[in-house]
């Protein structure tokens, strides 16, 4: 049985939206820490984990390990009947056949109830072990969004240098060339503004301009990101969640 | 091990109907695993064509005679010589042209005949006061403006065949010249207006002072041939005393006999009766192998030819005469095969080129031996300085030479192709003509072999080639077998089509030389026999600019606008027989009979009493005042076609019944295609008044045959129903009459055609020809229903323009149709057609379904497509990843659609399909549910079950369950590491439970799952088993790897397939192992 409240839908919504451009069908995997969907885009070039964990739910409970395979198209058509502010339920019987959503206004004199049919999918579970990474930088996610947008209608890809100066993202293509360089800055009072780098060596990776952006979709969960890059590694995009995180990786382009 | 029934993957490949069952499945049984040490069914064939040709003639292998009958000696004086002409052409005979015959005698001696004599020629009209005298004056001007040009001038009376101006004939000049390279050159000069020659009057006025239209334009050859009343493949006798022996000294030939004779002595026979005779022609088939390097077709500058394999047959022996293969080095003997070692290529390809000359054949088949084989062998022998090869003609001195030729023609598309000439020796490429006759998926030799031989054969890539000729005689001996069979289908496919048959006697009823049917296009057929029928009646045709453009339209038949639904009573179909030809015929629609205003007027004609007004608007002249010229032809066509109809009926020998048939399928062909003719807008002699009457005409019946049915069959009439046409197309109408008795219905069917057909003028009819019951009407040109043509069993099931024919679709969706469409109409179970398609849904979503059903092919017709289209683009890729097996130009390209990043478009989701194997590569299973299967099975159910019900076929309970292939590509694979999850729940696992097969929750579960398992890997372990061997069985050694590649195999696919699901079965079960209990 697994039951599950959260005070806010809009979060379990723009989770939703973020992973829904990677992935279509996959597994909700539901533990008593928290809720899992871990899988990778059809082209295998890029992979989505999502954490929710127990303690961002109001209320949790989840008696045995479930996994609850949804399509995700599917899953946003219901999630459109809610409100961003209303209270949302998630409820499956062990061995269901469908996953219950229940909205809530805040007022508390509408209650809505929406079953979304399950799918038994059969797909393999991959996971990125986690690496040391060479560096790692944060900054807003705005930001990023920003930069990853410009640069799209400039080229397929985007060349990140890290060092200890700052960061540069370049991009070269057809109608001409551009890069964005951002130096470290802190700013006690906004401390979402802030750009951090931690840095053990210089790297530098090539990634698909598009990809990328479909990671940006998640920026509205956000103030902030990381990217956590090492050499001929994938990258590491990290929105963290105020209980869980939502990540996301890419492998780097490799020059032919 | 007991087990419990569920989904047999066994029969996943079973289940889905396949049209080709493989022979030797068929023959074994599948899986006897007793029969394992047979040799391969090709080898068993080759041991039984030599035991039952060493009955006749001693041991096979050594002792095949390749020589023709040796030629005994005769009296020319006393003696007719009587042979069948397979092939003429324009040559040269003591200076002057002739037209010379190929061809052999009943007794299979080969002949050369010269025509002598015969001049080219064509009219001009005779300008006004041109008399017989002014002649001379004419044919001066000849002699000096274009020396040693014209033969003869004549005045002649003759009478165009365009429009009707009465019976009177009007003076023409017939020029004659000398050779028939000139012609064109004086012909233009007419044209032009460049013919300069005075009246010889005091004003200096010239005869021809304007550019004026010449008359009667055909090829020479045909011209001798019409002019002589002779037909393509026809008989003809040379009567004694009149030819003339050419002495041996003399030959140019390798022919037995060569022979000159005026060509007013040859007598020529109608092909009727007795001389509906073949002559013992000698057919060859051959292929040939080359030795190429690793990812680059074989290139005849540098990779060497290692084999080529022979089978030679006599026309109407059932066993081939002659087998053999040459080789270079040696190579293990094959039972009833010569086996013809050499030591080196060169001896390899002279011996080859004696043993042509020697066997002497009249026909040359193979499967794309014009564009490939030949082709090869000729650039081989330049690259090996071999300047002696190239002469296996029949003309001794001719050297054989290549040149590329463009074919384009409105019916068949372009192609480009070689051509190579091979005096005297048919040319019968067996690719061209199944493209030409037959609209298919694919065109290589197996997948055409399976179709209409269903037999399939091994497919060595050809990089492997190499490695088995490197090896060791005996697997140069499996090499030889490939070869050899690759040599004897094409002869088998022939057989099997009987398509030198079928050409004969098309040649024979066009008139047109044998070699014309497949180098060129319709046209030329319809030109040949309004020839013929224009020279009896001194009528002579004009020479049009070939103007217009093909875009020019007219309108075409009538649809009745189809009442959609599914019918659940008999529906009668009645037909106009040969519509457009009847139509043409009924009015009297021809070129002669074409009226003008003008002509009208002067002949003081009535209307419906002298002319008829089409519904178009035109004038034709009835046939009392003047019978055209394309009705006659037509007659005659379908009276001939009549004939042989009835003698196929009480004809009993089997080859007589085939050419007979033949015959009659010849002559409907002919007939349709008359109208077309005259439609060709970038023709010859394009007539839209005729076309576009004959469709207007067609229009009109079909209302008034709507009309008058539905006036007569009513309630008010006495009848239990009103009867209403559901639909009609072109010819003809559906009825339904309202009772659901099928005899009361075909009663009906026949007096309504009878009594409709008295509206109509002679020879149009209507007739009854079947009933459709039950019958599902789709759209226009799309339906499908049982056929019935006598109340006690149906005949067939007919469907028309429903996804089962087309070739852009996968396989899968014609199989799946086909099923639903057999269920719903012959067994009339529209539940088990349900339970059927969501069953193969919920395999397509779970990828269960074999990847060859999935493939779709198109043709790669040309490089730059203005819009990216799937197939071209991957083309382009598989190009850049190995250019020597991508897909060329006229290929047709096979792919499958695998899932790519969301919004990616169709052409960047096309794959290889043997690519997507070796990586895994998920299949989009949804692009072939919704844009392969979603639209017909809808356009199928929703007059059934409506629109709501028919959408849940699509989306029900049943697409729920799915499974994604993990591909073995793409950026993030090597970085991934696999976390196993539970095989009851699919959690992943962890802690203690990593290694396992379980989590703690499903363990009291683990006796059911382990034993579901131990049954998926035992089942798919069988099916791998069985389908390796059936490969070893097909490929002819069960002690050999299998090598085939074949794309075209469904077996194939599914032995790749369920290696790999094996493996995976067989890993999944190991984890029971490793569970922590």
């Amino acid at each position: 049985m697994l039951e599950g409240k959260l005070e806010q839908a809009s979060l379990f919504k723009k989770v939703v939206e973020a992973v829904r451009e990677l992935v279509q069908d996959c597994n909700f995997d539901c533990t008593e820490n928290g809720l899992a969907l871990q899988a990778m885009d059809t082209s295998h070039v890029s992979l989505v984990s999502l954490l929710l964990t127990a303690d961002g739910f109001s209320e949790y409970r989840c008696d045995r390990n479930l996994a609850l395979g949804i399509n995700l198209v599917s899953l946003t058509k219901i999630l459109r009947c809610g409100n961003n502010e209303d209270i949302l339920t998630l409820e499956a019987g062990d061995a269901a056949d469908s996953l219950v959503l229940r909205f809530e206004n805040t007022q508390q004199d509408r209650m809505s109830e929406y079953a979304l049919k399950l799918m038994d999918i059969d797909q393999e579970h991959l996971g990125i072990p986690e690496t040391e990474y060479a560096a790692s930088i944060t900054m807003p996610s705005t930001e990023f969004q920003r930069i990853c947008r410009d640069m799209q209608s400039i080229s397929e890809s985007i060349t990140i240098d890290c060092t200890k100066g700052g960061v540069k993202f370049t991009c070269e293509g057809d109608i001409g060339s551009g890069s964005v360089t951002l130096k470290p800055n802190s700013s006690a009072d906004k401390p979402e503004l802030c750009t951090k780098i931690d840095l053990s060596e210089p790297v530098s990776l090539t990634l698909s301009t598009k990809y990328l952006l479909n990671f940006c979709k998640a920026t509205g969960l956000s103030q902030q990101v990381t990217l956590k890059l090492a050499d001929e590694n994938p990258i590491l995009v990290e929105y963290p969640l105020s209980a869980g995180h939502l990540r996301f990786y890419l492998a780097p382009k490799l020059d032919e | 091990m007991t087990s419990v029934t569920r989904n047999n993957p066994l029969t996943d490949f079973t289940n889905i109907p396949r049209p080709a069952v493989d022979p030797k499945r068929a023959r074994y049984g599948a899986g006897s695993m007793n029969q394992r040490n047979k040799p391969s069914s090709f080898e068993e064939d080759l041991g039984r064509l030599t035991q039952e040709i060493e009955g006749l003639q001693g041991s096979a292998e050594l002792d095949q005679k390749w020589a023709r009958p040796t030629l005994e000696r005769f009296d020319p004086s006393t003696t007719p010589i009587v042979f069948q002409q397979i092939e003429a052409e324009e040559s040269m005979y003591n200076g002057a042209s002739v037209v010379r015959l190929f061809g052999v005698t009943e007794k299979g001696h080969s002949v050369l005949c010269n025509m002598t004599g015969f001049y080219h020629y064509f009219y001009v009209p005779a300008p006004m006061g041109f008399t017989r005298d002014n002649l001379d004056r004419l044919e001066g001007y000849f002699d000096s403006n274009f020396p040693k040009a014209v033969e003869k001038l004549e005045l002649a009376l003759r009478q165009s065949i365009w429009g009707y101006s009465g019976d009177s004939k009007s003076p023409f000049i017939k020029i004659v010249v000398q050779d028939p390279k000139h012609i064109n050159r004086i012909r233009g000069a007419f044209e032009r207006g460049e013919i300069n020659c005075d009246r010889g009057d005091l004003n200096h006025e010239k005869f021809f002072p304007f550019p004026i239209q010449t008359f009667d334009n055909i090829p020479y050859v045909l011209r001798a041939l019409v002019d002589c009343h002779m037909s393509g493949m026809s008989w003809v006798t040379l009567p004694p005393g009149r030819y003339h022996v050419v002495p041996s000294y003399l030959k140019v030939s390798s022919c037995q006999l060569e022979i000159s004779i005026p060509f007013e002595d040859v007598i020529s026979h109608p092909s009727e009766g007795e001389w509906l005779k073949m002559a013992p022609l000698r057919i060859l088939s051959f292929d040939i192998e080359c030795a190429g390097r690793k990812g680059i077709f074989p290139e005849p500058e540098t990779d060497p030819i290692i084999q080529i394999a022979n089978v030679v047959t006599r026309h109407g022996d059932a066993k081939p005469f002659v087998r053999n293969v040459f080789t270079l080095d040696t190579c293990s003997q094959i039972v009833g095969t010569q086996i013809i070692e050499n030591m080196n290529e060169k001896d390899l390809l002279t011996r080859w080129r004696d043993f042509v000359r020697e066997v002497d054949p009249d026909v040359i088949i193979g499967y794309n031996f014009v564009n490939f084989d030949l082709p090869y062998l000729l650039d081989r022998a330049k690259a090996l300085k071999l300047s002696d090869f190239p002469y296996f003609g029949r003309l001794t001195n001719i050297r054989q030479e290549m040149k590329d030729s463009t074919f384009s023609s409105k019916a068949y598309g372009t192609r480009e192709s070689k051509i190579i000439n091979i005096e005297g020796r048919l040319q019968f490429d067996l690719l061209q003509l199944i493209q030409r006759d037959f609209k298919l998926r694919s065109y290589t030799l197996n997948s055409v072999s399976t179709e209409f031989l269903n037999e399939q054969k091994e497919d060595v890539h050809h990089s492997i080639i190499t490695d088995l000729q490197n090896g060791t005689p005996e697997s140069r001996r499996r090499l030889a077998v490939y070869c050899l069979k690759d040599a004897y289908l094409p002869m088998r496919l022939m057989e099997k089509l009987m398509s030198l048959i079928n050409y004969t006697e098309m040649a024979r009823v066009t008139g047109v030389p044998f070699s014309f049917l497949l180098s060129r296009g319709q046209q030329i057929k319809v030109v040949s026999q309004l020839f013929r029928k224009a020279f009896e009646l001194d009528i002579v045709i004009p020479n049009l600019k070939q103007e217009g453009s093909s875009d020019e339209q007219y309108e075409g038949a009538t649809v009745i606008e189809p009442l959609r639904g599914y019918y659940d009573v008999p529906i009668a179909t009645l037909d106009f027989s040969s519509l457009y030809p009847s139509i043409m015929m009924a009015h009297n629609l021809c070129y002669t009979t074409l009226l003008s205003r003008q002509q009208i007027e002067i002949h003081k004609l009535q209307k419906d009493v002298d002319y008829i007004l089409t519904p178009n608007g035109d004038c034709f002249v009835k046939a009392h005042k003047r019978k055209g010229v394309l009705p006659v032809v037509l007659e005659e066509l379908l009276g001939a076609r009549k004939r042989a109809k009835a003698d196929l009926k009480k004809e009993t020998d089997p080859f007589k019944r085939a050419v007979l048939d033949g015959r009659q399928l010849a002559l409907k062909v002919s007939a349709n295609s008359v109208y077309g003719f005259t439609g060709a807008t970038i023709g010859k002699l394009p007539c839209l008044a005729i076309s576009s009457s004959v469709t207007a005409y067609g229009r009109q019946m079909i209302e008034q045959t709507k009309e008058q049915v539905e006036k007569t069959y009513t309630i008010a009439n006495g009848y239990s129903h009103d009867s209403q046409v559901i639909y009609g197309d072109t010819d003809s109408v559906m009825i339904k009459f309202g009772p659901d008795d099928l005899r009361e219905c075909m009663r009906l069917g026949q007096i309504a055609a009878d009594l409709v057909s008295q509206i109509f003028v002679k020879p149009i009819k209507l007739e009854f020809e079947k009933v459709y019951y039950p019958y599902l009407l789709i759209n226009k040109k799309r339906y499908a229903g049982m056929y019935w043509t006598k109340p006690e069993k149906p005949d067939k099931m007919d469907t028309k323009g429903i996804e089962t024919v087309r070739r852009d679709n996968c396989r899968l969706v014609q199989n799946v149709i086909e099923t639903v469409l057999k269920m719903i109409l012959h067994d009339r179970d529209v539940d088990g057609a349900q339970e059927f398609v969501k069953k193969i849904i919920s395999d397509l979503l779970q990828n269960k379904i074999d990847m060859s059903l999935l493939v779709i092919t198109k043709a790669l017709s040309k490089s730059d497509y203005a819009a990216k289209q799937a197939h071209v683009e991957l083309a382009e890729r598989m190009r850049k990843r190995d250019a020597g097996s991508a897909p060329t130009l006229g290929d047709r390209v096979a792919y499958v659609i695998i899932k790519g990043a969301r919004n990616d478009k169709n052409y960047e989701r096309s794959e290889d399909p043997l690519y997507v194997l070796d990586n895994n590569l998920p299949i989009d299973t949804k692009y072939y549910l919704d844009n392969q299967l979603a639209n017909p099975l809808q356009r199928i159910f929703e007059p059934i079950l409506g629109a709501r019900k028919a959408q849940l076929l699509l989306t029900g309970e049943h697409t729920r369950t799915i499974s994604v292939a993990a591909p073995a590509v793409g950026g993030l694979m090597k970085f991934a590491v696999k976390t196993e999850v539970c095989m009851g729940c699919r959690t992943p696992l962890t802690g203690v439970y990593a290694k396992g097969a379980l989590c703690k929750n499903c363990m009291p579960r683990a006796p059911e799952l382990y034993q579901k398992q131990i049954e998926s890997v035992n089942q798919l372990e069988t099916k791998f088993a069985r389908l390796w061997t059936q490969c070893q069985r097909c490929q002819g050694s069960l002690h050999q790897d299998v090598i085939c590649t074949s794309k075209d195999c469904a077996i194939f696919y599914m032995r790749k397939k369920s290696q790999k699901d094996m493996t995976d079965a067989t890993y999944q079960l190991a984890r029971f192992d490793n569970t922590a209990w």
